[in-house]
């Protein structure tokens, strides 16, 4: 099953391998004539006397003046394996000359550079064909799937590689056929810069060619769209019934990529006919009107004397209508007053609260329970207190447990742990002897 | 409606597309093919309106490019003449139109095409004097910030009044009513014999240049 794509995976490991692609003409030529030879002489891949000799004759066309082909030879071989645009197939490392294969980036930049794959009706015909016919075996070969492993060779692998590749054989071709409609689009300005009122004929019979080709191009999308769609979703449906997921997922990719397929058609033949409206007009009304282009030059004159000897079109200019409010009867508002309160809320009574009392209170009460110590009455004492009040509540303690009559201080107070981690220095509590 | 267009003037106006391409041309603007339904609206009920507009002073135009316009001819209906900006920028833009360099993009130019083009064509000096009316002397970057300013507003203007569409803060799409600026130089008689021409059928005004060209802005001083 494929792993979902990560863009920011993908593209931190592009910079840390810092890949990068840099082509001198040379070596685009170089990569033509290789696939040139390859398909002339049914080869898959090249000797290294072959690539010498390819190189050396791009050389004698591009530069025949050049020093040493040979080494530059070898050096745009290096430079061509180090940019995996060439790949060694012989594994047979230095034991003799090597075998090199052209990899699919090289592939690519030669189709790119031939473009020689421009959908026609043809062409787009025979693959729908073929598509359709991919199909119909892979969906007999699901309704007869009984197992993962037959689902997955019989079903999911056709589909990922069979069926897309087919379909990336109509896109590519699609995109060939958009690059020559920018050709189309571009010889027909330059047809027009340079023979004017002659070249009407010619992009006339231009935008007819490529409308042509659109539309029926969009025909037979439109038809076999709709089968192909059809098959995908019976496939689909298998997949769901079994089920099996990846089939499931293989054939929803499939059935987007060609829905993209069809979109392509309708999209391309409504931008082209926008297009061919207006080039149609263009050669209506300026070109018909004026064949020897003299408008243009007298246009220009007027701009440039135009502050000289100014004048304005004239346009019609009615404001917009003002529409009034409609009239209403206003109802009747109370007038705006703010809600009275009294300025002073009421006294509340509350039994007063008064922490020295009470603890005054607690100490006195130790003290009559029999404390035998200013530590002992602190301990009973502290627990109540708030923690950080402690420090301040021992001294009040020690204050009021200091007025009675019983508290000693020994000349050598002992320091005693009370509680929350304090330690003071203790007194007793003895009663007072009886007088002799 | 019948298959060739309308019988009865009633008809028209109970056409839903009646109201908006009657707003659309009291208020000056051009409707061309590329405006497909009012265009076709417009194409079905001429015969119809063209009386109707006589009516109120104003003349329903059909240009020889097709487009439609109305014209007023006398005071009943409101008319204005376009700006300095407008008319300086819009003769660029129809020099675009007939440029074939422009065809392979369907008509569509940048901005700052245009505004080259036409401080090329003027001198920028004289551009930015133009579009500085009030003879108040400013800073050189505050002209041409002013100039500017009057050219942006100028090219919404004329995308308003249906003679570009602005694709985008710098794509425009040239439209066929620009040909409107082109019509003094359109025949082969004398440009000047021409607009006096043009100035007495009421489709241009001939002007003079000056300082209360421009109504003061808001709270500008003097």
């Amino acid at each position: 099953m494929n792993r979902p794509f990560d863009l920011h995976r993908t593209i931190a490991s592009l910079h840390q391998a810092r890949i990068s692609l840099v082509l001198e003409t040379a070596d685009v030529c170089f990569l033509i004539s290789l696939r040139e030879r390859g398909d002339r002489l049914s080869l898959a891949s090249f000797e290294e006397d072959l690539l010498v000799d390819a190189f050396l004759q791009v050389c004698e066309l591009t530069d025949p003046g050049a020093e040493n082909p040979r080494k530059r030879a070898t050096h745009a071989i290096q430079r061509l394996r180090e940019q995996r645009l060439l790949a060694r197939v012989d594994g047979a490392g230095l034991i003799r000359a090597g075998e090199y294969a052209l990899t699919r980036l090289a592939t690519a930049v030669v189709d790119f550079y031939l473009a020689d794959d421009a959908l026609t009706r043809d062409s787009l015909t025979v693959l729908t064909k073929t598509l359709l016919s991919q199909l119909a075996d892979i969906k007999s070969a699901a309704s007869r799937a009984r197992d993962e492993d037959a689902w997955r060779r019989l079903v999911v692998e056709p589909l990922r590689v069979t069926v897309a590749d087919l379909v990336s054989g109509i896109e590519r071709r699609q995109r060939g056929l958009d690059a020559q409609q920018e050709e189309v689009r571009a010889r027909i300005a330059s047809l027009l810069q340079s023979d004017w009122f002659g070249a009407v004929d010619a992009c006339e019979s231009l935008l007819d060619q490529t409308s042509t080709t659109l539309r029926e191009l969009n025909e037979v999308l439109l038809q076999d769209a709709a089968h192909l769609q059809a098959l995908l979703q019976d496939i689909e449906q298998l997949a769901a019934d079994f089920p099996h997921a990846s089939a499931e997922q293989a054939a929803q990719r499939v059935a987007e990529h060609v829905d993209r397929v069809s979109a392509w058609g309708s999209d391309r033949l409504r931008a082209w006919s926008d297009y061919y409206q207006y080039v149609h007009r263009y050669l209506r009304d300026v070109v018909r009107l004026d064949p020897d282009r003299a408008i243009s030059q007298r246009l220009r004159e007027q701009i440039g004397s135009w502050l000289d000897h100014p004048f304005a079109l004239g346009l019609a200019h009615v404001p917009s209508i003002r529409l009034l409010r409609e009239v209403d009867a206003s109802p009747e508002r109370p007038p705006v007053t703010r809600l009275r309160q009294e300025l002073e809320s009421p006294l509340e009574e509350v039994a007063p609260h008064d922490a020295r009392a009470a603890l005054r209170e607690r100490v006195l009460a130790c003290l009559q329970s029999g404390a035998t110590s200013l530590s002992e009455v602190v301990a009973r004492v502290l627990p109540d207190v708030p923690e950080r009040e402690r420090y301040r509540a021992t001294g009040s303690v020690t204050a009021t447990v200091g007025l009675d009559p019983r508290a000693r201080s020994a000349s050598v107070r002992p320091w005693v742990s009370v509680a929350g981690g304090l330690q003071l220095e203790d007194w007793s509590l003895e009663d007072p002897e009886p007088s002799r | 409606m019948t298959d060739h267009g309308y019988e009865r003037l009633e008809e028209v106006i109970q056409d839903p597309v009646f109201p908006e391409v009657d707003l659309a041309l009291r208020a000056g603007q051009h409707v061309d093919a590329d405006d497909a339904d009012r265009y076709a609206f417009l194409v079905a009920a001429q015969p119809l309106l063209e009386p109707l507009y006589i009516r109120y002073g104003a003349e329903l135009v059909r240009a020889p490019d097709g487009f439609f316009f109305l014209l007023p001819r006398g005071d009943r209906l409101g008319r204005r003449h376009l700006s300095t900006g407008e008319m300086l920028l819009g003769q660029t833009l129809a020099l675009m139109y007939l440029d074939p360099a422009t065809v392979q993009a369907a008509g569509v130019v940048s901005r700052a095409q245009a505004m080259e083009l036409l401080a090329n064509l003027v001198g920028e000096q004289r551009l930015i004097a133009a579009l500085n009316p009030r003879r108040r002397r400013h800073h050189e970057h505050v002209s041409h910030e002013l100039a500017r300013k009057e050219l942006d507003r100028a090219l919404r203007s004329l995308s308003t009044l249906g003679f570009i569409e602005i694709l985008d803060e710098e794509k425009v799409r040239l439209r066929s009513p620009l040909m409107r600026f082109a019509e003094p130089v359109r025949g082969l008689a004398d440009p000047s014999a021409a607009l006096q021409r043009l100035a007495r059928r009421g489709l241009v005004d001939l002007l003079e240049l000056g300082p209360s060209e421009e109504p003061p802005e808001e709270g500008d001083e003097g």
